[in-house]
């Protein structure tokens, strides 16, 4: 009898779990408001635009933004296909370029008609229909310390060829001890400290677009034909084996981010492979010297332009009954002073649009800003790429003629080989 | 009789359920996928038979992980199995604070393998240099990790040291469930204690040896969080004329692959280590049967 009723009771309880686990994925009500859902991988400005997102909220009756932030060293991409598959596709994503768009086509709306269209360069555009709204302007040259470029007595406004390069990381080097460097360059290369990116993604886009009008692709197009420039190439890899000879070798080979950031910061080395991006970081290591851009001018003849591009773009979910009301958050973004507050002073990003007027605080993004206005800059081309290229393909490539840097035939021909497979990727 | 059954049914039913839904279903789908041209989101997917398959076979980065994998394997199922069969030894000897032993070796197998593997990548990429730096030791002075040549050992010593502690475990309970009287019958015939290790408590322990290796097998050859963290499949090496990753193992490879969105290949590898896990751990387990013995 007893063993009947706890058995009668054990069935009971599980069924009811059954059914209450079951219930659970029930779709709510549908809410007579819109909630606009919104999944973005910049984890540094998350604080920034949940903020943004709360106050559109508050402004405009009837809508009510959620932003969710997946990044850093978050797969992004994996996340949202499972959010696809799982359809609960969010209403903004982001892509990173082609590739991106080539994967997620079926959902990107056409934003060819929105008023922002207009104010910017950095649209991200497919056969002459805008796709992507340009999340900011990031760019980059050779970043370097002003004060010990000065107690060295070179003048950064001289480093535009290879050759004045070459004679300022060897002044640099003889003056080691005198000026408490460890070396001219924090550069890295290695796939190990996950700092593939900065030489075979960043540094082989001077390759791509250096010395070229800024929206010239006619090199990366060839290159995805299969087809390598040798004689701009050579140029090149003098330029990297120039960076890879003076930079410190243990960031090059092992170094992680913190580590290449960290030795610029703390007056280790002169110059810094890096981005506007690494701005916080700086004041965060309390950083009080002077900063400027130098060109990566590995020409033979003289380069004066920067790096800039847009890093990613959000797109607006077609298929989403939201659209409308996406585009119209995009737009206020990019139109209203709130949305213009929020990317300039909350952010700290470079907007992509002309109409901004305020200035960032960072003095690399200032420096970008600067030639952004005088321009005469260069495009960056990577995320025209196949997906996969820079970091299975290239990467390790960089590595290995950072491991053997007297090797540059070797190097010169394992590129020839990989851009060779470019088309079958 | 029959209420039983019901009742049956009802019990194993979540498991099952759990079972089809999460490894059975997913399985077969992944089967299908490799041999399509999916990228991951496309609803429209084009069947291509073993293409995916004939392509692995001939890209260098492929073969070189699978080879690299089985050397890893090969060194972990040594260098694990013999350290905690020696570090089992210890604590069940009279020594003193042997149970403080047991768990002090069995706490690294509680720290996850991405914890883990930062600790070993600090310790081998910053201390270690310094010490190499400071002391103008040479060989320490540029990190074992940035070695084509050392990085696979350095992760198999970085795995033994995490795992030793719980394959120990196994081997200990194996140790202690053997009569006393056995080793005691040895010793009075005069055997000394190489020989009562190697004469009885080896042949005697043969079933945990059989569990352990299969472990250490599956273990090693599905290697990933630590692989991660530790190395990132860094330094590149050159490997049929193509730079490839040093030591990027077989889980990291299908990883990398599926993040690039080429998930029909990622998933063709998938089913290429599954087929060789089932393969070698089946010969694995069917060698080691014939040595156990019955008690």
């Amino acid at each position: 009898m007893r063993g009947t009723v706890s058995r009668v009771v054990s069935i009971g309880l599980m069924l009811a779990i059954i059914f209450t686990v079951g219930s659970c994925s029930k779709p709510e009500q549908a809410a007579k408001d819109v909630e606009l859902s919104m999944f973005q991988l910049k984890v540094e400005i998350k604080d920034a635009i949940d903020g943004y997102a709360a106050k559109y909220s508050a402004a405009t009756p009837g809508v009510t933004m959620k932003v969710e932030t997946l990044g850093g060293g978050g797969d992004y991409g994996g996340a949202l296909k499972a959010k696809s598959q799982a359809g609960q596709m969010p209403d903004i994503f982001v892509i990173e370029g082609l590739g991106g768009y080539n994967i997620w086509k079926d959902y990107i709306a056409d934003l060819s008609g929105e008023s922002w269209v207009k104010d910017t360069d950095l649209a991200m555009k497919v056969d002459g229909k805008v796709v992507g709204f340009p999340v900011a302007i990031e760019g980059y040259g050779l970043a370097y310390n002003a004060d010990i470029l000065s107690k060295a007595g070179i003048d950064p406004a001289s480093l535009t060829t290879r050759a004045a390069y070459e004679k300022a990381f060897a002044t640099l080097a003889s003056k080691k001890v005198e000026l408490g460097i460890d070396a001219p360059v924090a550069m890295a290369a290695s796939v190990a400290g996950g700092m593939w990116w900065v030489a075979a993604q960043h540094n082989l886009a001077c390759y791509w677009g250096g010395g070229l009008a800024f929206d010239d692709t006619s090199v990366i197009d060839k290159a995805l034909k299969g087809e390598l420039d040798e004689a701009r190439f050579a140029q090149y890899a003098k330029y990297l084996q120039l960076l890879f000879k003076y930079a410190d070798q243990n960031i090059l080979l092992n170094g992680s981010y913190d580590d290449q950031v960290g030795s610029f910061a703390q007056g280790k080395t002169a110059f810094l492979h890096q981005g506007n991006w690494v701005d916080p970081n700086l004041k965060q290591l309390g950083v009080t010297f002077k900063i400027g851009y130098a060109p990566h001018a590995f020409l033979d003849t003289e380069e004066k332009g920067l790096y800039l591009f847009a890093p990613s773009w959000y797109c607006v979910n077609s298929k989403s009954p939201n659209a409308a009301a996406a585009k119209a958050f995009l737009t206020a973004m990019a139109t209203t002073p709130d949305g213009h507050d929020y990317m300039v002073n909350k952010a700290g990003m470079i907007p992509a649009f002309k109409s901004v007027t305020l200035k960032p605080a960072g003095q690399l993004s200032q420096a970008l800003m600067a030639a952004n206005a005088k321009g005469g800059n260069y495009g960056v081309f990577f995320g025209m790429l196949p997906d996969g290229a820079g970091q299975n393909v290239f990467g390790p490539i960089f590595d290995l003629f950072a491991q053997n840097q007297k090797n540059l035939d070797r190097f010169i021909d394992d590129m020839k080989k990989a851009v060779a497979g470019l088309p079958k990727m | 009789m029959k209420r039983n059954r019901a009742v049956n049914i009802l019990f194993t039913f979540p498991c099952v359920f759990a079972f089809t839904m999460i490894i059975l279903i997913p399985f077969f789908y992944g089967l299908f996928y490799s041999m399509t041209d999916w990228n991951g989101v496309s609803e429209d997917i084009h069947f291509i038979g073993f293409k995916n398959f004939r392509y692995l076979f001939s890209s260098p980065d492929f073969l070189y992980s699978f080879l690299i994998t089985i050397g890893y394997t090969a060194i972990n199922i040594v260098l694990v199995n013999v350290v905690s069969f020696m570090l089992s030894l210890i604590v069940t000897s009279r020594i003193r604070f042997r149970n403080f032993y047991r768990a002090g070796f069995f706490i690294p197998y509680l720290i996850g393998g991405i914890v883990l593997g930062y600790i070993w990548q600090f310790i081998f990429n910053n201390a270690l240099t310094a010490i190499g730096d400071s002391l103008s030791i040479q060989a320490l002075q540029v990190s074992f990790l940035s070695k084509p040549g050392t990085v696979i050992w350095i992760m198999s010593v970085v795995n033994t040291w995490q795992y030793a502690g719980y394959i120990m475990l196994i081997y200990v309970a194996s140790i202690q469930s053997i009569p006393a009287s056995l080793m005691e019958a040895a010793a009075v015939d005069g055997a000394n204690y190489i020989t009562r290790v190697f004469k009885i408590l080896i042949p005697m322990m043969a079933n945990a040896f059989t569990i352990s290796l299969f472990l250490t097998l599956t273990t090693s050859f599905k290697q990933f969080d630590m692989n991660l963290t530790l190395t990132n499949g860094g330094p590149a090496t050159r490997f049929m004329e193509m730079p490839v990753k040093a030591s990027q193992l077989l889980a990291m490879n299908i990883f990398s692959t599926a993040t690039a969105n080429r998930m029909a290949e990622a998933q063709a590898k998938a089913v290429v280590l599954f087929v060789a896990l089932v393969v070698v751990a089946l010969i694995q387990v069917s060698m080691n049967k014939k040595k156990e013995v019955e008690m």
